[in-house]
């Protein structure tokens, strides 16, 4: 079995019941953890305070004006990667077609954009990741608190995305080879995803909604 | 093939590659308008043409034993199509093919001993070319050939080889032999020999301008820059993708999604209906096929990939290389409710842990 | 990562020694009762991004990384990790998450207490919607039950549980208040039978700021209103929730809700302070366990409810110009961001607001109980100087704020830095500008 054969064959198989084990684990055994019933007296309706996290879902995405000054410029790196990511993840061909493939879907309706295009943004990203990076580690914040799991995430991503732009450029090496080990760092992410901090990609949802509902419900500044 | 006494072959063989070409009324002009085509051909410089015309006159007309193991024969009908330089102008003026089952006249008895006559003549001297794998399995009882397993004749003829061109995929790495469940253990020659340089000329089946280029080349200047697959470089450095004229499609993002379509009327790009170009190295995107004609995906279907190891197991030609390889029976579902179950579970002794830890009282008392 | 000046005592929450081993325990219980879904989730939703620390006035004031909002919640989070969660088998077998150990608190005590005033302004620039003040609260528990809270907070706890005023006072308040209204000529209702609303007082307003008291009297005589203080509930102050005391937050808590339901109570109004208005309109439900039988409202929201109905009549200020300051848990966390505002316009104010304002402002340093650390003085006045100078940068003559507490921080800060702006109270305000 060649080493791409073995990355897109059992291991892929094999990471993909791991993330799917993984993410239900971690998710299922938070959410029955237990709720408090809250008694305070609301200044709101629920179906308010529903809306107010729902709303909070979206906003703190981006910081608030009176929070950019100081947090601008890492927010904005940060979102930088992560949209370049989903734009290559999302839109670069050969990434639509392993979808569709995956999926067993048709993959006709869903547009693709031009491999220039995608090799500028793979090239960006990496610039923005190099800059997070960097930065994890200059920042004392940042630097204080990092951890194995924050560093091992990072480090996949950068395999992932050195590996797929050594690709397409074709920088040299076998192209199987260097897919495989494209495949292969993807399968690394979809096994760590679970246990690391990748999981705010799932927990962000719920997290941000609860807080908005909660302090609409409190008439809090959100 | 002739069946002439060894006194006069012997004569032929010690003439060189240029004599024999004067003999046979082949004008300067002639000769180095093949040379050219052939450097031409492995995408050497122009002016490695004189050299190489030198060398290539200068060489003696080799012996060459092409020895066929679990093979179809069609790197044999594809090596007749060569049309520069033809078959006839390869064993008629630069080599002398002294066996093969396909071309010679001769047959059983008569025909081995005239190859073990030629293997001694030109021991360590003359050029092996295979085609077919070596099938291994309860010591090679799958293939045998006058009462000897493939393998034993493949060990034979090898000892005296000055080369080995191993032809097609099955003779490089095992090919359709090899596919998945390989019940015949069938390998490719340089798995079993290794202490003979070895060429590989891959391809299911290889491009005949490949393979009668690689040979020519070889006569002129010895074995050629090889890949790390033992693959000349000239003919398979560059991916097909790389080299594919419907590239600038596969660039823009417009594709074919099904076998006539408009897509597909429009010459797009055929990686949605599984083309193996990016990762397939071939020469076939360049040369093409039945003398420049055409080649599969200007024909309009995807590349198979022939030339790669293993390419009858990678999934249906219609998938792209980067698609899946599993068949998931239920696994990935099973992994999802196992995972609700002991996310239940931990919860549950999470709650269990908690009540021991606060005593009675378990409440949450923040805000 | 020690401080210079470590204030705790290793005094157990009775005042008896307790061992290490024990108080490690006793943090772990105090853990144990929050790991709920919500509080795991919180936990578990951290991406270490860092931005909490360009919320926390203590971390802009320093640069120092140490005050990183989600790290003073370390020790819960570990403990957390450990013992709860998917994974906490294998990170308690595999040792990857130690038992927090009684060093770890000690060490934490400064980042829990010292350099937290539970602004919750963290909480807000968040990324991820985690409630990290929240968090931090609950890290309080553990120490609070583990005996490592501050000595100061952890005794006037204790005592306010026992007697309901956290410090014994030269002479009994009740005695206070009513000399309080003899000097400043209000009636002040004491211990009536049956009121339809029961107020609070700040102790700080006791012994420091008489006027505000009075001025809360005048206010409410004024308007007409049913009410009356209680001897066995008067101070507002919670100082179990600054100790992060859960058992004695409710004991007091309780006190009020007692006399309240004792007098028939609707309403309890809380004065002008900031955490009694968390601690009873947002958190005693469910410290205590049912839904309150009463409302609860701050004295600013009460007075803007009555001036939007018209049954408050106020005058103009004259042409002074004011910042406002506004208090933490009355405006960020408490939700009453317009009250305020409402009475300012009436009379006329000329308000020059900051440029973090409302929901934003800086805390004023002294919350969370910090005001009582006299080991966290030295950091707290570089918290506090960014904001005065962010009060100096609107321009304005003169200082309000609708929280005792925020005075205190205020006027110590102001010493220190020498300030030209006295911290003035809003309900004295309105009852300087009240029409009868």
């Amino acid at each position: 079995m060649t080493l791409l054969e073995f990355a897109r064959g059992p291991m892929l198989h094999f990471a993909l019941i791991v993330f799917v084990f993984g993410v239900l684990w971690r998710l299922v055994s938070v959410a029955l953890l237990g709720w408090r019933k809250n008694r305070a007296e609301s200044r709101v309706s629920t179906a308010k305070a529903a809306t107010g996290g729902a709303v909070a879902v979206g906003n703190r995405s981006w910081p608030h004006p009176e929070f950019l000054n100081r947090t601008a410029f890492g927010e904005a790196v940060g979102y930088g990667y992560h949209i370049g990511l989903f734009a290559i993840v999302l839109f670069g061909t050969p990434h639509v077609v392993f979808w569709g493939n995956l999926f067993g879907i048709g993959v006709s309706w869903w547009p693709t954009l031009p491999t220039g295009l995608i090799t500028v943004i793979s090239i960006a990203t990496i610039f923005l990741m190099l800059i997070a990076t960097i930065r994890r580690y200059m920042h004392a914040p940042l630097r204080r608190i990092s951890n194995f799991d924050d560093w091992f995430s990072l480090a996949i991503l950068w395999v992932l995305m050195v590996s797929g732009v050594w690709a397409v450029l074709g920088l040299g090496g076998s192209k199987e080879t260097i897919l495989a080990i494209h495949i292969i760092s993807f399968n690394v992410l979809l096994i760590w995803f679970p246990f690391g901090k990748l999981m705010h990609a799932f927990y962000i949802f719920p997290s941000r909604f609860i807080t908005g509902y909660k302090h609409e419900k409190k008439g809090a500044a959100s | 093939m002739s069946t002439s006494n060894r006194k006069e072959r012997s004569a032929i063989d010690r003439k060189t590659i240029g004599q024999i070409m004067d003999e046979n009324g082949v004008g300067r002009r002639r000769f180095l308008k093949y040379c050219a085509g052939i450097t031409a051909l492995m995408a050497m410089p122009p002016g490695m043409t004189a050299a190489f015309a030198q060398q290539l006159r200068a060489a003696r007309r080799p012996t060459v034993i092409y020895m066929p193991f679990q093979e179809c024969t069609g790197c044999l009908e594809s090596l007749t199509r060569s049309f520069a330089p033809s078959l006839e102008s390869l064993i008629f003026e630069t080599i002398s093919l002294d066996y093969n089952h396909t071309l010679q006249a001769a047959a059983g008895d008569a025909a081995e001993a005239a190859r073990h006559e030629a293997m001694e003549e030109a021991w360590g001297e003359y050029i092996l070319i295979c085609d077919g794998s070596i099938p291994t399995r309860m010591d090679g009882i799958y293939g045998a050939s006058a009462g000897h397993s493939f393998v034993d004749q493949l060990h034979e003829a090898a000892e005296g080889a000055a080369a080995i061109v191993a032809v097609g995929v099955c003779a490089s790495y095992g090919g359709v032999g090899a596919a998945y469940p390989n019940p015949t253990g069938a390998v490719g020659v340089s798995d079993i020999i290794k202490n003979k340089p070895i060429i590989n000329v891959p391809g299911c089946p290889p491009m005949p301008e490949v393979m009668t280029g690689t040979l020519v080349s070889f006569l002129a200047s010895g074995v050629p820059e090889l890949d790390k697959h033992l693959r000349p470089k000239a003919f398979f450095g560059n991916t097909i993708h790389d080299r594919c004229y419907r590239r600038r499609f596969y660039d823009e993002g417009k594709f074919a999604e099904s076998f006539d379509d408009e897509g597909a009327r429009n010459g797009w790009c055929l990686y949605k209906l599984g083309c193996r170009g990016p990762t397939t190295y071939n020469a076939c995107a360049t040369i093409k096929w039945n003398g420049g004609t055409s080649w599969p995906v200007e024909a309009g279907h995807g590349c198979l990939g022939c030339s790669e190891p293993d390419f009858w197991d990678q999934g249906g030609f219609y998938e792209p290389m980067t698609a899946k390889l599993f068949d998931d029976t239920g696994q990935i579902a099973a992994g999802a409710a196992a995972g609700v179950a002991v996310g239940a579970v931990a919860a549950v002794a999470s709650n269990r842990r908690k009540k021991k830890l606060t005593g009675a009282a378990d409440k949450e008392t923040s805000s | 990562m020690t401080t210079a000046s470590q204030n705790f005592s290793r005094q157990g929450a009775s005042g008896a020694d307790l061992s290490p081993s024990e108080r490690e325990e006793n943090a772990m219980q105090a853990f144990a009762q929050n790991f709920g879904a919500y509080a795991a989730l919180n936990l578990e939703a951290c991406i270490h991004c860092g931005m909490c620390a360009d919320a926390c006035h203590f971390y802009i004031a320093t640069e120092d990384p140490k005050y990183t909002p989600i790290l003073k919640a370390e020790p819960f989070k570990q403990a957390y990790r450990r013992e709860s969660g998917a994974f906490a088998p294998f990170f308690k077998l595999l040792g990857l998450k130690k038992k927090v150990t009684v060093d770890q608190l000690e060490e934490w005590q400064e980042l829990l207490f010292d350099s937290c005033n539970l602004c919750g302004r963290c909480s807000l620039i968040c990324p991820m919607g985690i409630e990290v003040a929240e968090l931090i609260e609950i890290g309080r528990r553990g120490m609070a039950e583990a005996g490592l809270a501050p000595k100061a907070l952890a005794e006037r706890a204790q005592h306010q549980a026992e007697t309901g005023q956290p410090e014994e006072s030269a002479r009994p308040y009740p005695e206070v208040l009513n000399e309080i209204g003899r000097e400043h000529e209000v009636e002040i209702p004491l211990d009536k039978d049956s009121a339809d609303i029961m107020v609070c007082l700040p102790r700080t307003d006791l012994e420091q700021n008489p006027e505000s008291v009075a001025a809360m009297a005048r206010i409410l005589n004024t308007v007409g209103a049913d009410y009356t203080f209680r001897s066995d509930a008067l101070i507002a102050e919670n100082y179990g929730y600054y100790a992060g005391s859960t058992g004695l937050q409710k004991k007091i808590t309780q006190r009020v809700v007692d006399q309240a339901e004792k007098i028939g109570a609707s309403l309890v109004l809380v004065p002008e302070c900031g955490h009694a208005y968390t601690a009873l309109r947002w958190q005693a439900a469910d410290i205590i366990g049912k839904k309150l039988p009463f409302r609860v409202r701050h004295i600013t929201e009460y007075l803007a409810e009555l001036l939007a109905d018209g049954k408050l009549k106020l005058g103009k200020v004259n042409g002074d110009s004011f910042a406002f300051h506004d208090p933490c848990q009355l405006v960020r966390k408490g939700g009453i961001m317009d009250a305020p505002r409402e009475l300012m316009q009436a009379m006329g104010v000329d308000l020059r607001e900051m440029e973090n304002k409302k929901g934003f402002s800086f805390c004023c340093g002294g919350g969370g109980g910090v005001n009582d650390l006299e080991s966290a003085r030295p950091l707290r006045h570089r918290a506090q100087e960014l904001k005065l100078r962010e009060i100096d940068d609107t321009g304005a003559k003169r200082f309000l704020t609708s929280c005792s507490d925020c005075r205190v921080a205020f006027n110590d800060a102001g010493e220190h830095f020498n300030w030209d702006k006295k911290t003035e109270s809003l309900v004295e305000l309105v009852a300087a500008n009240i029409k009868e």
